[in-house]
């Protein structure tokens, strides 16, 4: 039923990030795994995956003595987000054609 | 042993992995639709910690030097009432205050959006165009103004006329930066303390043939300041402590 959605996007914290991502110009890592309601190691491994996939620019800095890692959409992201919510739309009673 | 614990450590981010990707096939297509909306309204635009501060300090800073400069101009008479405008390069004291205070809320801050971005460089933006207007006068005294060689042509006359013309200006660009700040985070009093700015820079505009217009220019730009960033300044700050942080 699902298979015109992009599996990598169609998972819940993965699309938790993309989704504050889309609406944020960056943001930390520590405030999506707040947002998410999801644990550090869980939170890395999705980045990851969507860094991998290029949707997602992860960089890696100091605050002081503190490592900080800042998160960015990038245009790909941006268009996969855009056609992942197109496709759920056609999902969605009264809004398909 | 440092291998095998390796080991164990990779299963675990498998199973984990596992885990939850098994909890991915279960999300339906309005769970997917919930989450979206859920993770964007997170990301809303409110006004950061500590923001208040910044139109705290330009707040006085500009009170404070225009209301010195209205009481020097009413003490001081004759040519040398001009050196009291003096007192306006206090205001490059603000520069390293804010600095300071810029780079305490970029330490706190743990989301960035788009709104955010946009409002700094609207910032920049006024900034820089008060820069080129007062950079814009200082060289047309120098280099444009001579130039007029008519007879009878009085120079300083002209300059000073051109500097009568900087605080309306001025009032109108804190209007437009102050208005759209107000509405981009739906923060009314520095939408209305642009209002004012702008209807104080029409009201200064109307006033420049009056003998005391440089007093009156002083005394709007304390009022406007007061209104525009020392009210909503004070507002944000006690907005913030009844604030309660975000996830």
């Amino acid at each position: 039923m699902y298979q015109d959605l992009n599996p990598l996007l169609h998972s819940r914290l993965r699309l938790a990030i993309m989704s504050i991502l889309i609406s944020s110009h960056e943001a930390d890592f520590v405030f999506l795994r707040k947002a998410t309601n999801s644990s550090a190691g869980n939170l890395s491994i999705q980045i990851e995956k969507l860094r991998e996939a290029g949707y997602l620019i992860a960089e890696k800095s100091f605050q002081g003595k503190m490592p900080r890692t800042t998160c960015r959409i990038t245009s790909a992201g941006i268009s996969a987000f855009e056609q992942y919510v197109e496709v759920l739309r056609q999902y969605l009673p009264g809004e398909r054609g | 042993m440092q291998n095998y614990l390796v080991y164990i450590i990779n299963l675990f981010i498998i199973a984990t992995n596992l885990k939850f990707n098994t909890m991915e096939t279960s999300l339906s297509e309005k769970e997917s639709l919930d989450l979206i909306r859920q993770m964007i309204s997170t990301a809303k635009n409110n006004l950061q910690q500590g923001m208040g501060n910044i139109f705290l300090l330009w707040g006085y800073l500009v009170a404070g030097i225009s209301l010195g400069t209205f009481i020097l101009l009413l003490v001081i008479t004759g040519e040398a009432r001009y050196y009291a405008f003096f007192l306006w390069s206090l205001m490059a004291l603000g520069a390293p205050v804010h600095y300071r205070l810029i780079r305490r809320l970029e330490r706190n801050r743990d989301v960035t959006t788009y709104v955010e971005k946009i409002m700094a460089w609207v910032w920049i933006a006024f900034s820089g165009s008060i820069v080129t207007l007062i950079a814009g006068i200082i060289l047309s005294a120098f280099f444009v103004i001579p130039l007029f060689t008519d007879v009878g042509t009085n120079h300083d006359a002209i300059i000073w006329f051109q500097w009568l013309f900087l605080p309306p200006a001025m009032l109108c660009l804190y209007g437009l930066a102050l208005f759209v700040s107000g509405k981009a985070y739906g923060f009314r009093p520095l939408a209305a303390g642009g209002v004012i700015c702008w209807v104080a820079s029409l009201i200064l505009l109307a006033c420049l043939h009056l003998p005391r217009t440089q007093e009156i220019q002083q005394a709007m730009l304390c009022l406007c300041a007061t209104a525009g960033f020392i009210i909503p300044g004070h507002l944000l700050n006690r907005k913030e402590q009844n604030h309660v942080p975000g996830p």
